[in-house]
């Protein structure tokens, strides 16, 4: 740990203490929200494709237009502030911003000091590979190669649905498996679908999506306690779910439809 | 997601630099003022005074700067007071600032000798012409190295405000590196801007060190 995350993983701890105890009591979010006419929505700006900053210098990705979506559904403006991994929790927490869409994965951990809404976005971890090359499902990968970054989530994956005859190659980091995979030394590759949207940019059209190994969740988090803008955040997601808006979401950013996983209930 | 970097880029880089200039100027005057009193406050005759700004420059000097923006932003805001990003990132940087630049100018003033002091009293100078035209001038000119060195620091420690939503120059650089995975590039740019604030600083530095030197030689 650098002391930089050091200290920010202290303050965080801090405020989530001093954030807790202090706004149990608090009044209706979702009513002051409504009398202001904005709603200001924190989310990342160095997460791309789910949080970035466009051309124009401005908020922008997945998680951008999610926020705007749900501005526009509860027929108020939105405010978009930028905040980072460690100072997210403590902007929603001491009230600076009233919602998080700031990629915040579903944890228990986190559950504990944020109350987060149906997942509104997956990261997906899944087997890619090489358009000739035939496999559908863990079993198939018998005999075959396939490239992973070491003690990543989707080296536990692979490892643990892999049939023994497999091999798998281990290297150091998403980047440099992927590399193996373009130069034609492993014909698969185990990664999440937004290291392969990188391989679509990179080699368009000799690749595809084998089978799902794991998804994390992300959630919409708001102050603990604030059950009724939850519940309206809820319908909001449950809305865009179903109308399709949220799938062309996933398209523009990802490339890719709505995750099975954000279907279920 | 990857983009280009081009001179869209660079502008922002530069743009955000203005956030760097304006935190380190409001971190030096308010540092300046700030610490002067406290410097005084600290030499001058009175237990009480020199007590409480003892308590004053341990607090802020034995935290870290990272801890008193955070304070000073949701923590107040926790307590009910709804400050700007702006106001907090005035207080924290005028009070780090100050108790830095206090104790530098309480060295500075406790090297003049005692003897200057003393004489000017024996003339019959009161407290103010005292340290206006005796003590202050003399320390002046071996405050300025370790004063500037400190400013000069602290104009790089205002990246840390990023905490609070400032997007100065380091947090645009990482916001930048996200998009165009241009590392090298993009912080090689960051640090060669701040190359080029701080070392006018120097050069101001150095200049007014041997005016100085010659205003006080005989």
């Amino acid at each position: 740990m650098n002391p930089f995350k050091k200290a920010a993983a202290i303050l965080l701890a801090f405020g989530v203490i001093v954030g807790v105890g202090t706004t149990t009591a608090n009044a209706d979010v979702l009513q002051d929200i409504q009398s202001r006419g904005t709603l200001k929505v924190g989310m990342l700006v160095d997460f791309p494709p789910y949080g970035l900053m466009n051309e124009q210098n401005q908020p922008d990705g997945y998680d951008a237009d999610v926020a705007k979506l749900l501005a526009k559904d509860m027929g108020i403006k939105l405010q978009l502030v930028p905040v980072t991994g460690p100072n997210r929790i403590p902007y929603l927490l001491s009230g600076q911003v009233d919602v998080l869409v700031a990629s915040l994965g579903i944890t228990p951990e986190r559950a504990k000091s944020v109350e987060f809404s149906e997942p509104y976005a997956a990261i997906t971890i899944a087997v890619y590979g090489n358009d000739n090359v035939n496999v559908a499902k863990p079993e198939d990968l018998a005999g075959k190669t396939i490239a992973v970054a070491r003690a990543s989530t989707q080296d536990t994956a692979v490892t643990k649905v892999a049939p023994p005859s497999a091999t798998i190659r281990r290297f150091d980091s998403d980047a440099a498996a992927l590399q193996a995979l373009i130069s034609g030394q492993v014909p698969l590759i185990g990664c999440s679908n937004v290291c392969y949207l990188t391989i679509q940019k990179l080699a368009a059209g000799k690749y595809n999506k084998k089978f799902e190994l794991s998804s994390q969740v992300q959630g919409i988090a708001v102050k603990p306690g604030e059950q009724k803008l939850l519940a309206r955040i809820n319908q909001f997601i449950d809305k865009v779910k179903a109308n399709g808006e949220l799938d062309k979401i996933n398209q523009k950013w990802l490339n890719e439809p709505m995750p099975a996983i954000l279907k279920k209930k | 997601m990857i983009r280009q970097f081009g001179w869209n880029e660079f502008e922002l880089l530069v743009f955000a630099a203005r956030w760097t200039i304006i935190l380190a100027i409001i971190a030096f005057v308010g540092g300046g003022i700030g610490g002067l009193i406290v410097a005084l406050l600290r030499t001058s005759d009175s237990r009480v005074a020199r007590i409480a700004t003892i308590v004053f420059i341990r607090v802020f000097q034995g935290t870290p700067l990272l801890m008193q923006l955070f304070l000073a932003y949701f923590g107040m805001t926790i307590f009910g007071f709804n400050v700007n990003p702006l106001i907090a990132a005035m207080i924290a940087l005028t009070a780090h600032a100050s108790a830095y630049l206090a104790e530098i100018w309480r060295g500075c003033i406790e090297a003049v000798p005692r003897g200057q002091t003393e004489a000017a009293t024996a003339l019959g100078l009161h407290y103010f012409a005292r340290m206006r035209y005796i003590v202050l001038p003399q320390a002046a000119r071996i405050a300025v190295p370790p004063t500037v060195g400190f400013l000069v620091q602290l104009l790089k420690e205002t990246s840390l405000t990023s905490i609070i939503g400032f997007v100065e120059l380091t947090r645009q650089g990482q916001i930048i590196t996200s998009v165009t995975f241009r590392p090298f590039l993009v912080f090689g740019i960051v640090a060669a801007i701040y190359f080029v604030m701080c070392w006018p600083l120097s050069l101001v530095a150095h200049r007014m060190e041997r005016g100085l030197a010659r205003a006080t030689s005989r």
